[in-house]
């Protein structure tokens, strides 16, 4: 048996941040099923959890053609009001016959996959993971895509996103694993794209642990691209400021790493602050975000005391920002 | 070790129902059967007995002394109306008497598009999972024909193909998951001629099934809640509330499954609800209460929905 | 913002032309996304040196996002997947610069009104990444130009801005058949129209480049005899009388591009290095590339006419 899922995680399009009420209406995607809320520590929303029915080649590196037939499951998560996440997962098990059931012996399983033939576990996890897996494979990225866009395209929401970002994927395959294999490993591969290994008994309730690590990955990939993009050193110190902005606006407060995993991943969370050090180095980029500001607000205090003893003032201190021109 | 700290909002809570052993549907009729008079009547409610009969004494075979059994009659008000409650209520239960038959419980055909406040029509709909033909990967959207649903796929598009691509020839529908050779069946589950949505037969009969497996949550609450009658019956039919307890001492009216007594003509409409029920995913939470209760009471119990729905053709 | 890059002809140089304003954008450090709408022959891969994307790509492209065949459409990163060393390293403070190919041996398919659903799903998604998404359209009166006029027109998108850019070379064909898309029968106004866009808005998100054009000064008329430049000069002033005409005049003109051998050669990304290193290239090109990248930002070249 193992676990596979991916989490797609982005800026929820909406300018301001919304609000319980509205996340409840919003994840209000199966009619008579509410959405589930908390507020603390951070305000978070989970939709009702859907399935969708899939009857196809499963991922593997061997080449070997293993088809798998059931149902994935899939819900959506509002953190902070601002970030979206869309989670989609399935249970890979021993099929218990070899050809096709009945839709409603799937059905009886949600969230399961039954493999035809004998399972390969080691290879599927492997196939999982690759960068490209073949066109006819199980796609959960489609099924995800597919959710993210429902939510994205609620009328509640309206439409606009207070910065540009990039959509990070965070796959991951949980199962018992080769023997000797390290409880988690982490890769950040090309373009958006993150894979975990996990090795350890299966349970669904890991779905919290990946999602909540695909959100400070994302909080880092964020705001290391918001830095990136100030030019700190080359710019004038209000356009840097203006640009490092939405970072202070709308992302330093989301950063808790464990605060929604189970006690029984905790130590998974551990792991990564040792290495490679989440929190490390989103302290060092909050810090480099305040110092800057403070530059700014140095300078414009320089240039107001300038300008009040007649001097003109160096430098760009125009109140320019570096925002969207995403305006007609 | 309990948490030190909850948030009423962040549980989730699903009310349990009362459960039977068996529901059994004491037949169906159309509006005509009843045009056709009180004879009419006690002549269909005398072909139910016998089998109702056999299924109450076999029942009482496996759990001697205890078997929880609860009878019912679904009247058709959706499609078309006839008479008044107050006529044509008394005029179902005397039939029925004069068989040796009691309806413990009588529901109208609407309760299942529309029950109080419950859109519970909409509510089934959403939790429709379509069965994937093989192939399918998640990649695209299911294959779904507006207001239909079908246990394969359908024969090839012919519309939108792509410029000097080439054109599908003929192909047959087929069954996903078929023996050899294909049944393929395709179900209208509304249509909407005026604007408004008509749910079809098959999709309030598939509905029905579920609130009489008690398999439906409206916000973790049980719906189709049984109310007592009044002194008298209504005049009109929406005065009637969707679901009566007509008899007093009646045991539970959703069961662990049912049986439906029917006239052969429905055999096609009950195609159909099989189609439908195979593609209905419940509550994970409601059907683990369902399956644990069985357990616990030691009696026999299918994990797949459409195996705790079964028939008497007559 | 959604610039659509048209023109009625074949061989303008729409793509090359529009693929190196995207390039320029992202030089200046906007986030760009370039989308492949060219149905009946995606191969704009080619102009980014994208070899695995040339003739469009096998792992779901826009064809099959359109179609409904796939719902993560198969994105090309140019700063690191080009085969073209030079375009390979992102400057410092440059912006994305994604190509979103079309599907290979994809064809013309109608634009149905679930493709236009798709259409605004994807400019939806596409806007919380990116500044500027340049779309290539098919030559002429096309499904896919359509399809975005269809998809514009709709609420959901009705505050993303766009404009439309229109592409033709500086003859008496391509001035009347560059007019005639734009203004006449079943001509983008039209069908605009026809989808509910205001007319006189939509003529105001409207402007002509006029490419592979010969300036007066330019050097290869240094080779001319004078009865060959005094015609030329007289050709030049009755095809602005012809453009005048036609509304294809100066103040609809957004830009033009001077004729460039590289361009006509071998459609490429022209980068610095083509200009000031190996020579093969005019820097006025660039330069036009450049003046017409920030007039498309620029709210003055796009008040009414």
């Amino acid at each position: 048996m193992l676990i596979m899922g991916e989490v797609q995680t982005g800026l929820l399009r909406n300018l301001g941040e919304l609000g319980e009420p509205k996340c409840r209406e919003v994840l209000g995607l199966v009619s008579g099923e509410e959405p589930r809320t908390s507020m603390r520590p951070l305000p978070y929303a989970i939709s009702p959890e859907q399935f969708t029915g899939v009857d196809c080649r499963l991922p593997g590196v061997s080449g070997a053609r293993i088809r798998g037939t059931g149902t994935v499951a899939q819900h959506a998560v509002i953190v902070g009001g601002r970030v979206l996440q869309a989670s989609a997962y399935a249970t890979v098990v021993a099929g218990a016959a070899d050809h096709r059931l009945p839709w409603s012996h799937y059905l009886a399983r949600p969230g399961d996959i039954e493999v035809h033939g004998r399972p390969r576990w080691a290879d599927m996890a492997e196939g999982f993971m690759a960068a490209e897996m073949p066109m006819d494979a199980l796609n959960l990225s489609a099924i995800g895509g597919r959710l993210m866009a429902a939510v994205q395209e609620s009328p509640h929401l309206d439409g606009k996103t207070p910065f540009k970002s990039t959509r990070t994927h965070l796959r991951w395959v949980l199962w018992r694993g080769e023997a000797g294999a390290p409880p988690l490993l982490l890769t950040l591969g090309k373009g958006s794209l993150r894979t975990l290994r996990l090795t350890g008994e299966p349970a669904t309730d890991v779905t919290a642990f990946c999602e909540d690590l695909a959100l400070h990955d994302w909080l880092l990939t964020t705001i290391q691209a918001i830095i990136q993009r100030a030019l700190i050193g080359t710019a004038a110190p209000s356009q840097i400021a203006a640009r490092l902005a939405p970072a202070i606006d709308h992302l330093m407060h989301l950063w808790m790493p464990g605060a929604r995993v189970p006690d029984s991943y905790q130590h998974l969370w551990k792991e990564l602050e040792r290495r490679p050090g989440f929190s490390r180095q989103w302290a060092s980029s909050v810090t480099r975000i305040r110092d800057q500001i403070a530059v700014n607000t140095l300078s414009l205090l320089s240039a107001a005391v300038m300008t009040e003893s007649g001097h003109e003032p160096d430098g760009d201190i125009s109140p320019h920002r570096g925002a969207s021109q995403d305006d007609p | 070790m309990t948490a030190p700290f909850a948030e009423d909002t962040a549980e989730r809570r699903v009310e349990a129902t009362p459960l039977s052993h068996v529901s059994i549907e004491l037949g169906h009729l159309y509006m005509e059967d009843y045009a056709e008079g009180r004879d009419h009547l006690r002549e269909r409610f005398r072909q139910v007995a016998p089998w109702a009969r056999t299924v109450r004494e076999s029942l009482s075979e496996t759990l001697p002394g205890r078997a929880r059994i609860s009878t019912c009659f679904l009247i058709d008000d959706y499609f078309s109306r006839f008479g008044s409650p107050a006529e044509v209520v008394p005029m179902v239960t005397e039939a029925a008497a004069e068989s040796g038959l009691v309806v413990d419980y009588l529901a109208r055909e609407s309760g299942c598009a529309r029950f109080g406040p419950v859109d519970l029509a909409t509510l089934v709909l959403d939790r429709i999972v379509v069965d994937p033909a093989p192939g399918a990967n998640g990649s695209r959207p299911p294959l779904t024909e507006t207001g239909w649903l079908c246990n394969g796929q359908r024969g090839p598009e012919t519309a939108h193909v792509e410029a000097m691509g080439a054109q599908p020839g003929w192909r047959p529908p087929v069954q996903n998951a078929k023996r050899r050779h294909s049944i393929f069946v395709d179900v209208e589950l509304w249509d909407a001629p005026g604007g408004e949505r008509v749910w079809s037969c098959p999709f309030l009969a598939a509905v029905w099934q579920l609130l009489r497996l008690g398999l439906l949550r409206y916000h973790g609450k049980a719906v189709a809640v049984p109310e007592e009658p009044g002194e008298t019956f209504p005049a009109e039919w929406d005065a009637l509330p969707p679901l009566l307890k007509l008899n007093p001492r009646a045991a539970p009216f959703a069961a662990y499954r049912t049986v439906s007594v029917l006239s052969s003509r429905f055999l096609p409409v009950e195609l159909a609800v099989r189609t439908i029920l195979g593609q209905v995913a419940v509550d994970l939470e409601v059907l683990r209460q369902v399956t644990e209760r069985a357990r616990a009471e030691g009696v026999p119990f299918e994990d797949e929905l459409v195996d705790r729905v079964s028939y008497v053709f007559t | 913002m959604l610039v659509f890059a048209i023109s009625d002809k074949g061989g303008t140089g729409r793509s090359v032309t529009s693929t190196n304003i995207a390039f320029r954008r992202a030089l200046q450090g906007d986030d760009v996304c370039y989308l492949d709408f060219d149905f009946g022959s995606p191969t704009v891969g080619a102009i980014f040196g994208v070899r695995s994307a040339e003739r469009g790509t096998e792992r779901g492209g826009m064809h099959s996002y359109l179609q409904e065949k796939t719902e993560d459409p198969y994105r090309v990163d140019i700063w690191t997947d080009s085969d073209r060393s030079a375009l390979r390293s992102r400057p410092p403070g440059a912006g994305q610069l994604i190509l979103l190919p079309g599907d290979s041996s994809g064809g013309e398919f109608p634009a149905s009104p679930r493709a236009v659903d798709r259409c605004v799903r994807l400019f939806s998604r596409l806007r919380e990444e990116f500044d500027l998404c340049m779309v290539d359209l098919s030559a002429g009166r096309s499904y896919a130009a359509d399809m975005v006029l269809a998809a514009t027109a709709r609420a959901e998108l009705s505050d993303v801005p766009f404009r439309w850019l229109v592409f033709h070379r500086w003859t008496r064909q391509h001035i009347i058949a560059a007019a005639g898309l734009v203004f006449e029968r079943r001509g983008l106004l039209d069908v605009g129209a026809a989808h509910g866009h205001d007319k006189t808005a939509l003529a105001e998100r409207i402007r002509f480049v006029r490419t592979a054009v010969v300036e007066a000064n330019a050097p290869e008329r240094s080779a001319l005899r004078s009865t060959q430049l005094a015609w030329l000069d007289e050709c030049d002033r009755d095809l602005h009388e012809l453009a005048r005409r036609h509304g294809v005049g100066r103040t609809a003109m957004l830009g033009k591009v001077p004729l460039d051998p590289v361009l006509q050669w071998r459609e490429q990304i022209l980068v610095d290095e083509d200009v000031y290193a190996s020579q093969i290239a005019n820097e006025s090109t660039i330069r036009a590339f450049d003046h017409i990248a920030t007039k498309i930002f620029d709210a003055r070249a796009w008040e009414g006419l």
